[in-house]
């Protein structure tokens, strides 16, 4: 019995040292999701994409575990404290999709200095020793006004519909969009309300603001507001003007339709909610002994007019536009950073 | 001025007094009209939780009902789905929203009556159970009203919103339920003294029940609505409505303190809330200034509202 048990440990010591194709040097890990919100629907496509791709990397033999936690309250405190406890339950890895780029600082280091990896994605942190999966989000602005200019040359007025006051995307996004005002000075942006991200916001504050905006040939948007925004312009009895959607099948479907009465044209854009399983992937990748760039841009994931039916055919009903991403996804990604 | 001494005056006097400034920043006539058509419309969301929240706080000090965004979440979610977007579904799918309501109200009076639980704490954590259940049934999923209902929910009869005819109707309603039925008095009664009331022979428990079913129902029937105006259910849609439908309260000129609300400031507070928010975003004022001036002029009324009753 214990000659056998150290043949054992001699053939587990053996194939550990051996150079393999660097994917089995991680079947022992176990990586944790740190959520910190999951009351929308595309926080619950990213959760279903991230059970999707890790349960089958799991089943693979390429991670141990790969468990999601989301906190209740979408708190800051409460995040830091759910992050100690992944530290206490010793996790390899935490993936982090994060309240606040800056207050969880604290519990990411006592993380690092556990010797634990941590990604974040998304809502990323600003802690030098966490990884950061950023979206390049003042270029998502930025495009939308780049498209509008190919569109209409003579420029004219637009109502910029914002996402949550005081979150970060919110902030940048909107930054990039007035930086592709001022590079294409043709357009002005005459109203700005804030929609939440939510379709029935966005429609009670463009119904709102509408009034008192003269006649507006554009809406810029951050996503999951463009729907109710042509809602609410329809219900004013106004000319549609060209709003940019954000990938909600709601938004291609309303998109579709007009299309196929007008011939309407748009782009839509906004993040894969399948960025976690990316995360995934890096995270997997360090452990693996890779060596992974701090900061690694994911590209966002545009629509346009040739592209709406296969867009709509694959997205579920009423959910958003999604990409899982594989391990040689995450691989190209991380070599484009190199 | 008598009209002066109602304490759901000042409700109005603000909503007027934001709607001229807004109204004068709109193109012509027509953009007036606009103005007051919007304002109806979401006017009419926040009446109908403002009002079942009303009667809960009438019951005094520590009533209050916070699961009013979940219930409104969960009945949407539920009800649209039950519906699926077929024709001919609508009463059965109305039967399910309001069906939500009722237990979600049941829930939570179980929780305070046989646990308890001071209802701020037990309605809270039954939102989280509500919510829990909105998602799991349907993982965010935004399914279409049938057509009809749409239709309904976001049309007009001779010039006004539908929506704000119910909510109007069902203003009435809470009106002659508080100020004519035993019902209302009792109310009342149990919110200015519940010991008293108790010992005066009102059925306190039974009327606490009731109104705690009405909230729920009131916000399950808004949450209906707001799907079926909106194009579907959203697992946030209930979100900004548990500070409105206190605001509501407040600002229409209920007493905080219980035992005494009041019907018609309800619509009026609804209708200031819509238009500060568009007034501040016609002008153009950003995030941070509209919340702080929001915030300011809210306190102002209260304390103007609550000055004058005082002095009366």
């Amino acid at each position: 019995m214990k000659t056998r048990t150290k043949l054992l440990g001699a053939v587990v010591l053996l194939s550990a040292g051996l150079p393999v194709a660097g994917t089995a040097d991680t079947s022992d890990k176990r990586i944790a999701l740190s959520n910190n919100y999951a009351g929308n629907s595309w926080r619950q496509a990213m959760l279903q994409s991230w059970d999707k791709v890790t349960k089958q990397a799991v089943a693979d033999g390429v991670v141990a575990a790969a468990d999601a936690f989301t906190t209740a309250e979408n708190q800051a405190t409460e995040q830091a404290a759910q992050i100690q406890n992944m530290i206490l339950e010793g996790y390899d890895a935490i993936v982090l999709n994060a309240a606040s780029p800056t207050a969880l600082n604290g519990a990411v280091k006592e993380a690092c200095d556990a010797g634990i990896v941590v990604v974040s994605f998304d809502g990323i942190v600003t802690e030098p020793c966490a990884y950061r999966i950023a979206v390049d989000f003042k270029e998502m602005g930025r495009m939308q006004v780049e498209y509008l200019a190919g569109r209409l040359p003579e420029g004219g007025n637009l109502l910029e519909i914002r996402g949550l006051a005081g979150v970060f995307v919110d902030d940048e996004i909107s930054a990039g969009i007035h930086a592709g005002v001022e590079q294409f000075p043709q357009f002005k942006i005459v109203g700005s309300v804030h929609g939440d991200w939510a379709q029935d916001v966005a429609q009670k504050a463009v119904a709102g603001i509408l009034p008192s905006l003269p006649d507006i040939v554009g809406v810029v948007t951050q996503g999951g507001d463009g729907y109710g925004a042509a809602q609410a312009i329809a219900a004013a009895g106004r000319e549609m003007p060209i709003i940019i959607m954000g990938n909600r099948q709601d938004e291609l479907k309303w998109w579709k339709e007009a299309r196929d009465a007008n011939g309407y044209e748009t782009v839509s854009v906004s993040i894969a909610p399948g960025v976690s399983t990316l995360a995934f992937w890096v995270a997997q990748q360090v452990l693996d002994g890779q060596k992974v760039p701090q900061d690694l841009t994911v590209p966002f994931l545009q629509i346009n007019q040739a592209d709406l039916d296969a867009a709509l055919a694959t997205t579920p009903e009423g959910g958003v536009a999604n990409v899982e991403y594989t391990l040689e996804d995450a691989k190209k990604v991380i070599a484009g950073a190199m | 001025m008598t009209l002066l001494s109602k304490p759901w005056i000042w409700a109005y006097l603000a909503a007027a007094l934001t709607f001229v400034p807004t109204a004068m920043l709109s193109q012509g006539v027509g953009g007036a009209w606009e103005l007051v058509l919007a304002a109806l419309t979401f006017a009419a969301f926040s009446v109908l939780v403002g009002l079942g929240q009303m009667l809960v706080i009438t019951m005094g000090p520590g009533n209050i009902d916070l699961s009013i965004p979940a219930t409104m979440t969960l009945a949407g979610t539920l009800s649209l789905k039950y519906m699926d977007g077929a024709a001919g579904t609508g009463a059965a799918g109305l039967a399910v929203a309001l069906a939500v309501g009722l237990a979600c109200g049941a829930g939570n009076y179980l929780l305070i009556r046989l646990l308890r639980i001071p209802p701020i704490i037990a309605t809270l954590a039954a939102s989280f159970l509500y919510q829990s259940l909105a998602i799991w049934s349907n993982r965010g999923l935004r399914i279409k009203p049938p057509a009809w209902l749409a239709d309904f929910a976001t049309g007009a009869a001779l010039g006004v919103p539908n929506v704000a005819v119910v909510a109007g109707l069902l203003a009435v309603l809470f009106w002659v339920l508080l100020e004519r039925s035993v019902y209302g008095r009792w109310l009342s009664a149990i919110g200015q003294n519940q010991r008293a009331a108790r010992l005066a022979g009102v059925p306190v428990d039974l009327v606490r029940m009731a109104t705690y079913l009405i909230s729920a129902v009131m916000a399950a029937l808004c949450g209906f609505l707001l799907s079926c105006f909106s194009g579907g259910a959203a697992l946030n849609m209930g979100a900004e409505y548990l500070l409105i439908s206190i605001a509501v309260v407040v600002i229409g000129g209920s007493s905080i303190a219980g035992g005494n609300s009041n019907v018609p400031g309800i619509w009026g507070a609804s209708l200031f809330l819509f238009l500060i928010v568009s007034m501040l975003n016609s002008y153009g004022l950003g995030a941070g200034v509209r919340l702080i001036m929001t915030g300011v002029i809210i306190i102002a009324i209260v304390a103007v509202a609550s000055g004058s009753r005082r002095a009366s």
